[in-house]
């Protein structure tokens, strides 16, 4: 009786969490490529190539893609149906008031802030796996990497998130 | 008595401003780099990179043997080797230029595509190195970037065409000095095998390595040529060549 109630207690402590679990891997490779602007986006060459580096890098923790390839890298056949684009554009960018940030920071105003268009595409057939859209909001006096590595990690939480719910469906 | 108190303390005063302006000179005639910790290079900050393994190249339809002629530094770093001025820097045991191109040479090598001289290559490659090691990023963070472009040349034709690869890696910052050394190291490894594996994997290559093997006269290689180009050339020089032909 005890060795059945030990049993049943430590089933109940570990299903939770193999449940909660993420599904690692569903997708063979993951293509991120360098983000395009919108006209009229003032921010340094470097920012583009920072994010793309981030974002990478954000996308490999997902554990969500058996691997993350750089820009341009040719994929097998055979894994082609089962790998992901992801490109986006950044459509807005507002550097922010440092100053009205001091005053009213609380509230958001003043801060920096960055939109984003995600599009995921399937490699293979070139299908839409859906479109995420990311506002990032930062205080003016981080820079602009540090809102890189933020829109980076939300744009990778948005893209789990709707290819988690894709496969499920 | 009172005028020999305000003498002496004349004196005194006079005496001190000699002694701070020796001193400001003396600040002032140092070099700044005997003042600043500037780095040096020494076994202990000396990081060597290289790949873990070597990047499995793309397969191509008619494996073609390459060669690297020479790798230009175009990053315009006056001191490449230094990857990280903080903390008594962090320095390359060897150019970045020597370390691209072990890299692509070991990887072509073990996929058994690389020539042992130009002659005997089919295509040559030229490599132009624009960024190796650490870059600007967010601070919170050690972002390493290798970015190159290849002009890769068919020396029969002299036809070339140019690809771009970029590698870049993300690791985590470090407080103690033998782990930012550590971290810096993976760091920029990790960037060079991105790029290596951009470049031999990217369908910038295969397209080149496509086209340029296209346009490879296979039959004027095996021919003498000028004979080839004379039967192929414009319409009166190959009526005259009839001509001659049938007059004999």
């Amino acid at each position: 009786m005890r060795l059945l109630t030990a049993a049943l207690l430590a089933t109940l402590m570990v299903a939770p969490g193999v449940a909660a679990k993420d599904p690692e891997g569903i997708y063979k490779t993951a293509e991120a490529k360098h983000f395009t602007r919108a006209e009229g986006v003032e921010l340094s060459p470097a920012f583009t190539d920072y994010l793309y580096a981030e974002l990478r890098s954000e996308l490999a923790k997902t554990k969500l893609f058996v691997q993350v390839i750089g820009e341009g890298e040719a994929v097998e056949d055979a894994d082609a149906a089962n790998s992901v684009v992801i490109e986006g554009a950044i459509t807005e960018y507002k550097k922010g008031n440092r100053a009205t940030d001091a005053i009213l920071g609380g509230y958001g105003v003043g801060a920096r802030s960055l939109k984003l268009d995600v599009n995921l595409t399937r490699r293979s057939n070139k299908q839409n796996l859906g479109v995420v859209k990311v506002h990032v909001k930062v205080s003016p006096r981080w820079n602009e990497d540090v809102m890189a590595k933020v829109a980076a990690h939300q744009i990778a939480h948005e893209v789990k998130k709707g290819l988690k719910e894709k496969a499920k469906g | 008595m009172a005028k020999r108190e305000v003498t002496e303390a004349k004196m005194f005063s006079q005496r001190c401003a000699l002694v701070s302006a020796g001193i400001l000179l003396g600040c002032a005639l140092t070099p700044r780099a005997g003042r600043a910790d500037e780095p040096k290079p020494t076994p202990e900050n000396t990081i060597h990179i290289q790949l873990a393994a070597p990047v499995p190249p793309q397969k191509f339809a008619k494996p073609p043997k390459f060669f690297i002629s020479e790798v230009i530094d175009r990053s315009g770093n006056p001191q490449p080797m230094l990857v990280l001025r903080e903390r008594g820097g962090v320095f390359l045991d060897r150019q970045p230029t020597q370390i691209a191109r072990e890299a692509i040479e070991q990887s072509l090598k073990a996929a058994d595509l690389l020539a042992p001289d130009a002659a005997s290559a089919d295509l040559v490659m030229q490599i132009y190195l624009f960024h190796f090691g650490l870059a600007q990023g967010s601070g919170l963070d050690f972002f390493g970037k290798v970015e190159f472009s290849v002009m890769v040349k068919n020396l029969k034709t002299e036809e070339s065409q140019e690809v771009q690869a970029k590698g870049t890696s993300i690791a985590n910052a470090a407080v103690r000095k033998k782990n930012i050394q550590k971290n810096v190291q993976a760091n920029i490894e990790g960037a060079l095998e991105d790029a290596v594996r951009n470049l031999l994997r990217g369908t910038q290559l295969k397209e080149a390595v496509t086209s340029l093997q296209k346009n490879n006269p296979s039959a004027s290689a095996a021919a003498p040529g000028g004979e080839m180009a004379f039967i192929q050339g414009n319409g009166d020089k190959g009526k005259s060549f009839k001509s001659k032909v049938q007059e004999r």
